[in-house]
């Protein structure tokens, strides 16, 4: 078992400014805002939408890296993402899924109990899929990947439970953390979505 | 669907520079998706359910990427989760083009009761998730309501539905 908040920390040395981020909801979000506070990280997306929304986001920029911090609940409510993120197949895109195997928010109530998320998305056709259990392989395999023009999806077995960090939810919630990202995205040179400022 | 109706949508979202185009087919714009798969100048991306499809058009269009996903009514009805997240949450534009299944007019063979289910919850569901969204019904119409509803979604900052009917669509 690895504990979310080492991974994340490393996960936080490895990127550049130029990153984008993509979390669900929960330990995920306000772990990975309190690491790292700074670039574009769009948070706490909600139940099952993670995910594509990082497909999306990876088509929109092609030439970074796009990492999305996904957890077992969330991935399970729409595994059909699976079969999409397989079809694009997109390079730049990294995902980790930290499975806790629990929805923790709720206490214990199992999700996958007897699934296999990893062999899940490499039957969805997934090539480089596998399963993480230390924090000295998610070093091993990720920093890689990372580097890597491939798309690579690793679920991270973690232990259940939450780093006691605070974070300014304003940070990781609704309309002001979408403000924070679009400023972010703003000072990446090949963002496309400049405002049309009326005019087309 | 006519091979002008389809001309003119691809010749419009050209000129829109939407060159991203995800969609989850269903049978009255499947002649409209087929060919916009064949066609080099569009990223064409199927997905498995309209529900991921509308989350990955999110993070594409907020990235920049022009983008539309086309669907139908039942679509719409599958991806209301993440319409009310991208849509009500978030004030994320996505461009969505689906067929009004259950429209007055249509023929297509769905059983009647399948269509008056359609028809009875398809504009009170956009109405309740504050889509805005607009039926076109002529051929004449397609290329200003695409053109005009693709600025209006990104300037307000929401989804938008182009529901398409009548001539357009049977």
């Amino acid at each position: 078992m690895v504990k979310r908040f080492d991974c994340l920390k490393l996960l936080a040395s490895w990127l550049d400014e130029h990153a984008l981020t993509v979390t669900s909801r929960g330990g995920n979000a306000r772990e990975w805002a309190y690491l790292r506070p700074q670039g574009a990280n769009f948070h706490s997306l909600n139940m099952g939408t993670c995910m594509s929304f990082a497909v999306g986001l990876a088509l929109a920029f092609p030439k970074r890296k796009v990492i999305a911090i996904d957890s077992d609940g969330s991935l399970l409510l729409d595994t059909s993402s699976l079969v999409t993120l397989a079809d694009v197949n997109p390079p730049n895109l990294l995902a980790l899924v930290f499975d806790n195997q629990a929805y923790a928010n709720m206490g214990a109530t199992a999700t996958a109990r007897a699934a296999d998320l990893a062999k899940m998305a490499q039957g969805a056709g997934v090539k480089k899929a596998s399963t993480i259990t230390s924090t000295e392989d998610f070093a091993a395999v990720v920093k890689p990947a990372l580097a890597a023009s491939e798309l690579g999806f690793f679920v991270l077995k973690s232990e259940s439970g939450r780093a006691q960090v605070k974070v300014d939810s304003r940070l990781i919630h609704g309309r002001p953390m979408l403000e924070h990202f679009i400023s972010a995205l703003l000072r990446h040179p090949d963002y496309q979505g400049k405002s049309s400022a009326g005019k087309d | 669907m006519e091979p002008e109706t389809i001309a003119k949508i691809i010749d419009t979202l050209k000129a829109e520079r939407i060159d991203l185009v995800v969609t989850l087919p269903e049978e009255p714009t499947s002649p409209l998706t087929e060919t916009i798969r064949s066609d080099p100048y569009f990223t064409s991306v199927t997905v498995a359910s309209e529900s991921n499809g509308i989350s990955l058009c999110a993070g594409a269009s907020l990235g920049g990427r022009r983008c539309i996903f086309v669907t139908g009514i039942a679509g719409l009805l599958v991806g209301t989760w993440s319409l009310a997240q991208m849509g009500v949450l978030y004030g994320i534009p996505v461009l969505i083009m689906a067929s009004y299944r259950g429209d007055i007019g249509d023929r297509s063979g769905v059983s009647g009761a399948q269509l008056f289910m359609f028809q009875q919850l398809a504009e009170p569901m956009l109405n309740t998730l504050r889509i805005p969204y607009r039926v076109i019904k002529k051929n004449d119409d397609i290329e200003r309501e695409i053109r005009d509803s693709h600025f209006a979604c990104r300037e307000y900052g929401t989804p938008l539905v182009l529901l398409l009917t009548g001539e357009v669509l049977w």
